[in-house]
């Protein structure tokens, strides 16, 4: 499926007046792509290592998801400081002109960074965004589904080896209850952006994007249906837009070929 | 000792196999019910308030639910206020005691100031004011908090409440949630000090804010008290040590849903399949995502209730519990009058509880019944209990003043580093 998962180093970058100690793994090399990761938190998968054979990924963690300080989260209380304090880190990373990939929860991320700073991503790619709601399709509330039935929220085939292997826990009962508590807490730090409803009125600000983007969705996406995909291309002049099929709401593991190929074409 | 009736207001006829299919909150099905049923419930549940206020119990206590039908009350304010009118009216002498209006939840802080405020000039003095936290699904689902914010909103909102119930002059409130510009309540409670009470299932920094801040603590035993009591009775009195404050019954409440019939054998008859009915279909039927929505529980809280579920007690079983799963966990204390009071006297004498609140009507059981147990309660097992701790020293200081209490101490600040508690 892919090659050899690449050294990653790990940076700790002091923003919010220091306040906030954001920690960012990097790899790879080539011109820099910032990675906005989902509400469960940052895992580093193949879909990142393949994009690490082109660029220098770099992947924050969301306030709060970092082993170790929980309660950096509460520095942060709402959306128009949160899209600050990401501009401010990729400044101090010193990053110019960045890819910017946000998937999920970091795909509502990305498209905030791009609306509110127009100038800053050199290209945007959003897989499955949340962000938008219409009564029609209404997203599902991801973080009050019971554990035991998230893998058939999130994935068209939950059976399948890549979902299998996304939710694998620890055997160790110590890091399984870290690892549980981990998720939960994850799920919470960056609910405070998205509860009850994950719109925050993007709507009213994608217009503003004016990098180049691609919208990527799987077609049996259950948590936001796949109809979101056309809105989100309607409202960002053009922009593109690739449904993965037999896939759910996280492509880039249930469909890895199919969505590379798609972003690496968009990427060129 | 003081006694109060704790009431709650379930649908009472929900279908046989409704745990099957349902959870009893949020998402319950209205079509479930009749206007008929609906009617009673609400009349039964108010008439039940009323006969214990005229059988001498010392306080009526009722909690917040929304969106539930276990326990049809949005607002316990209102019913509170319906009793201060009625007892007042009536020249009955009992506390009035909302339990909790939820801080955490409500988007209107000031309102349940002014809530709390008429209740207590209604009834002449006689409110006892609880305030919760708020059960996760309440908070966040019931009313939109993102369950990361319902601790601090509630941090900030007892801040507020206290404030606007003493404060003399008109001050200007510029909080985190909510901000007003001018905060002038009237009218202002007629208790010069409100004792107030928080009501918690046993998270200990609940427990440390209360003795910290000469706060009452009222822990609601639904999982089952022969279970869950002594780790969380210990823990209270230990923390109290902790803090350096003295270990004073009166500063600490406990509930416990009591069956009381002629016999033993007779309770069983009466009460059982009411009971199974209303823990099955009502505390059974929440699912745990919905009692701890991620981010409403501290990360280090998760860990350690993943590690040890004791304080859950009987909870995971209580879908399918049975009569005797309910007695042997002490989820009920049932039996005859002098069963009754044995058990109840030993265990509040044993962890140092000094305010029982008696829950008597549960699930399905009918007004008839009801009425049987406040009677059998207030006659035959009330009257052992009352003098439990007169032969100490200590002063009931979370009591209304007009009620034989003593309040007068103020309540501590908060410390601006801990405003926040984490």
């Amino acid at each position: 499926m892919t090659t050899i998962q690449p050294a990653i180093s790990e940076q700790a970058v002091q923003v919010w007046d220091g306040r906030i100690t954001m920690r960012v793994k990097v790899a790879g090399a080539g011109s820099p792509l910032l990675y906005l990761h989902p509400a469960a938190g940052l895992a580093w998968d193949p879909f990142l290592t393949h994009l690490a054979e082109r660029y220098t990924v770099y992947a924050p963690e969301f306030p709060g998801t970092s082993v170790g300080d929980p309660y950096a989260i509460h520095q942060i209380d709402d959306l128009g400081d949160l899209v600050l304090l990401y501009e401010e880190l990729v400044r101090k990373l010193g990053l110019v002109k960045p890819v910017v990939i946000g998937q999920s929860f970091g795909g509502m991320l990305a498209c905030e960074l791009a609306a509110h700073f127009p100038d800053l991503p050199s290209a945007l790619v959003a897989l499955d965004p949340i962000g938008l709601w219409t009564d029609e399709y209404p997203v599902a509330n991801w973080i009050a589904t019971p554990a035991g039935q998230l893998p058939a929220l999130l994935f068209h085939n939950p059976d399948s080896p890549a979902a299998q292997a996304m939710l694998a826990l620890p055997d160790d009962p110590e890091r399984q209850r870290a690892a549980i508590a981990g998720l939960v807490w994850a799920f919470g730090c960056t609910g405070k952006f998205t509860w009850p409803i994950p719109d925050r009125g993007l709507r009213r600000r994608l217009h503003r994007i004016s990098a180049r983007t691609l919208i990527v969705w799987g077609r049996q996406d259950k948590l936001a249906n796949v109809a979101y995909a056309g809105q989100f291309a309607d409202a960002i002049a053009g922009s593109k837009v690739a449904i993965i099929d037999d896939s759910g709401h996280i492509p880039q593991v249930e469909k890895y070929d199919e969505t590379v190929q798609a972003v690496g074409e968009f990427l060129g | 000792m003081k006694i109060s009736l704790f009431a709650q207001a379930p649908y009472r006829y929900l279908p046989e196999d409704f745990e099957q299919h349902y959870e009893s909150v949020c998402s319950v099905p209205y079509s479930l019910t009749t206007r008929e049923g609906v009617y009673s419930s609400i009349r039964d549940f108010m008439d039940e308030l009323m006969f214990g206020a005229r059988s001498g119990f010392d306080a009526l206590a009722v909690t917040e639910h929304g969106q539930s039908s276990y326990d049809m009350v949005p607002n316990p304010d209102l019913v509170a206020a319906a009793l201060a009118y009625m007892t007042e009216a009536e020249g009955i002498d009992v506390a009035i005691f909302p339990m909790g209006r939820s801080l955490g939840k409500s988007r209107e802080p000031l309102r349940a100031a002014e809530e709390y405020a008429m209740i207590d000039v209604m009834s002449g003095g006689r409110l006892v004011p609880g305030l919760v936290v708020g059960l996760s699904y309440d908070s966040s689902v019931n009313n939109g908090v993102p369950p990361m914010q319902v601790r601090q909103r509630f941090d900030e909102n007892l801040e507020l409440v206290l404030r606007a119930w003493t404060e003399q002059t008109p001050f200007a409130w510029n909080g985190k949630f909510s901000q007003y510009p001018m905060v002038n309540m009237w009218p202002r409670p007629l208790q010069s000090h409100l004792a107030t009470w928080i009501t918690g299932i046993g998270n200990p920094n609940t427990m440390k804010m209360c003795l910290e801040r000469g706060f009452g603590f009222t822990y609601l035993s639904w999982f089952g008290a022969k279970l869950t009591g002594k780790r969380i009775f210990d823990r209270f009195w230990e923390i109290a040590d902790q803090v350096g404050v003295s270990r004073n019954p009166y500063r600490l409440g406990f509930l416990q849903t009591v069956a009381v019939s002629e016999t033993d054998e007779q309770a069983e008859r009466d009460y059982a399949e009411h009971l199974e009915y209303g823990f099955r279909k009502g505390l059974g039927s929440i699912p745990m995502e919905k009692l701890g929505l991620p981010g409403g529980i501290d990360i280090r809280g998760v860990q350690a209730l993943l590690k040890d579920p004791g304080d859950f007690g009987l909870y995971y079983q209580m879908k399918t519990a049975t009569y005797r799963d309910l007695v042997d966990a002490g989820v009920v204390i049932a039996g005859s009058p002098a069963t009754v009071r044995d058990q109840l006297r030993t265990f509040c004498r044993e962890y140092g509880i000094g305010n029982l609140h008696a829950m008597l009507s549960f699930g399905s059981l009918p007004r008839h019944l009801v009425m049987k147990n406040i009677q059998l309660f207030s006659e035959e097992v009330l009257p052992h209990l009352r003098d439990l701790w007169t032969d100490t020293e200590h002063q009931h200081h979370w009591w209304p003043e007009r009620l034989g209490g003593t309040p007068g101490t103020q309540h501590i600040p908060a410390n601006t580093g801990s405003a926040v508690a984490r």
